[in-house]
């Protein structure tokens, strides 16, 4: 079986493993735990995890809060965002292609009586700057918008969008869960201030994600750009309404008893991801290249979905005409890739639905994800595969 | 989106896909939309009171293929009364389909007894 489907998510990396296992015995103890050697070997080791996440996003340890994963992450950005800036602010924007982690979130708001704006984007799924400016008015509290799309790996200009969200005073949170570890992305440079990871697209375990929290003194600290005049007159103080009540762990953003083998294993992925990032994108996109060439060649009516140039090294997003999507994804018997489609009353893909594709060319779509353990002869394989099987497909179709 | 081996089978390795030429006691039936999604169309050759041969083309998902499949295997063989006997719930059944996949069996039942009428008529 060749899995091509690593913005699902990735294997743990051996190395990561081996750094996890003693968490899970001998150094068993409580991060919380303040009195005792087992505590605080527990505590060292998440400390030093959160170093090394913070190390890959260019932030301070400080800023890094540990989630269960992305969706908390995510949940806490705009949840939280939102209930501290109740009363001042009333509205939210965001994007037509975002994770439904955001988008639920975000229309859960809404019925409790905020103002949304959910951003259509254009063909090639990037969003439309000027159309993001006017969204943006002195009432927004929060803008989301993802990094890298996790259907269509296409990366949005972040940086422009964060500081048209500063303009007014918002506070921008982005989802970054399938750009980091894969792209550089640096909190500082994009002057973001809220940003969702997760261990598991980065060869970590799961179970383990985290938000970075811009505090006011990082962007003094770094006194640089615009964000520190903003943060001097307190118009970045990001102060987040915790959304778990409890223990008050994690600055009081999210009790709850820390999983200390998921966060060693999310900081040294973290860290593998940091020190091989630039070699191993080269790889990818040279092989998602290769795939894509392939498919060309061997298929006709084949289609693109999605930027080319601003993208993910590891995705592609294809659909085919005449053809069923779902008979697609269920006949490629020894290929794990995802696809927008289901049977019968089947809904399409909202991303895919969003770039304007048509619903049968929604459905008929398939989503590659290349990553660390991916072959030349698995991606030759795999398109040779998907060739036939389009064929097959398409003989077999009566119209 | 998870299938029986009955359904998997029948859909990596499909039997009897195609048409059959026109001619005596040859008749086909459609039925669905592209609109709808799945559009299943079965040919049988009649002779007698027997279904000689049957094929089937699919535009469609996997409980489309295996549904339409299944039938132009019961029918071929089958007499006149067998064949316009056969039933969406037995094709359901015996490829073990979720409730929400039953239209597909029913297309391909559908598009077997229009085929059958038709074949009759031919046969004529």
């Amino acid at each position: 079986m060749i899995y091509l489907d690593y913005h699902a998510t990735t294997p743990v990396d051996a190395r990561v493993l081996e750094v996890m296992l003693p968490y899970f015995g001998e150094r068993f103890g409580n991060a919380a735990s303040k009195h005792h050697a087992f505590g605080w070997a527990a505590s060292d080791a998440v400390e030093r995890a959160r170093k090394q996440i913070a190390a890959l996003v260019g932030a301070s340890s400080k800023d890094v809060v540990f989630t269960s994963g992305a969706t908390e992450a995510n949940n806490l950005a705009i949840k939280g965002a939102a209930e501290a800036r109740r009363g001042e602010r009333d509205h939210l924007v965001t994007v037509a292609t975002e994770h439904k982690s955001v988008l639920d979130p975000m229309r859960r708001l809404e019925r409790d009586g905020w103002g949304l704006t959910v951003l259509p984007v254009s063909g090639s799924g990037l969003i439309d700057l000027e159309a993001l400016a006017r969204a943006i008015t002195a009432r927004t509290a929060l803008v989301s918008v993802m990094a890298a799309n996790n259907e269509i790996g296409v990366l949005q200009p972040i940086k422009q969008a964060a500081a048209l969200a500063h303009a007014h005073g918002a506070w921008f949170h982005t989802d970054a869960v399938q750009a980091i570890g894969k792209v550089p992305f640096h909190v500082e440079d994009l002057d973001v201030d809220l940003v969702s990871m997760t261990a598991h697209k980065i060869y970590g375990p799961k179970g383990a994600g985290a938000l970075y929290v811009r505090r006011p003194s990082t962007a003094l600290r770094a006194g640089k750009g615009p964000s520190s005049a903003t943060a001097a007159e307190g118009k970045r103080d990001v102060k987040l309404a915790g959304q778990i009540d409890g223990g008050g762990h994690e600055r009081g953003l999210r009790s709850g008893t820390l999983n200390v083998p998921g966060i060693v294993g999310f900081g040294h992925a973290a860290e593998i991801a940091r020190t091989e990032m630039a070699a191993e994108a080269l790889r990818v996109a040279g092989l998602r290249d290769r795939l894509l060439e392939r498919l060309q060649a061997r298929t006709e009516g084949m289609s693109v979905n999605g930027a080319m140039d601003a993208r993910l090294p590891g995705n592609l997003n294809v659909s085919f005409a005449g053809i069923d999507g779902e008979a697609l994804l269920v006949s490629l018997d020894d290929i794990a890739v995802s696809s927008g489609a289901a049977c019968t009353a089947a809904e399409p893909s909202h991303v895919l639905v969003a770039l304007g594709l048509a619903k049968d060319r929604a459905l008929a779509s398939l989503r590659f994800g290349i990553g660390r353990t991916t072959t030349l002869d698995e991606v030759e394989y795999a398109a040779a595969k998907v060739a036939d099987v389009v064929t097959r497909l398409r003989n077999m179709s009566p119209v | 989106m998870r299938y029986s081996d009955q359904v998997l089978k029948r859909v990596r390795e499909p039997q009897r896909v195609g048409t059959l030429p026109a001619g005596a006691g040859v008749g086909t039936g459609a039925s669905g939309t592209l609109d709808e999604g799945t559009v299943t169309r079965i040919d049988v050759r009649l002779s007698g009171q027997t279904i000689v041969e049957a094929r089937f083309k699919v535009f469609g998902c996997s409980a489309a293929i295996a549904s339409a499949s299944l039938v132009a295997e019961w029918l071929e063989g089958a007499s006149l009364d067998e064949a316009k006997g056969l039933t969406a719930e037995r094709v359901t059944q015996a490829l073990q389909l979720a409730h929400e996949r039953a239209p597909m069996a029913r297309r391909a039942v559908e598009a077997a007894q229009r085929a059958i009428s038709a074949a009759e008529t031919k046969n004529e």
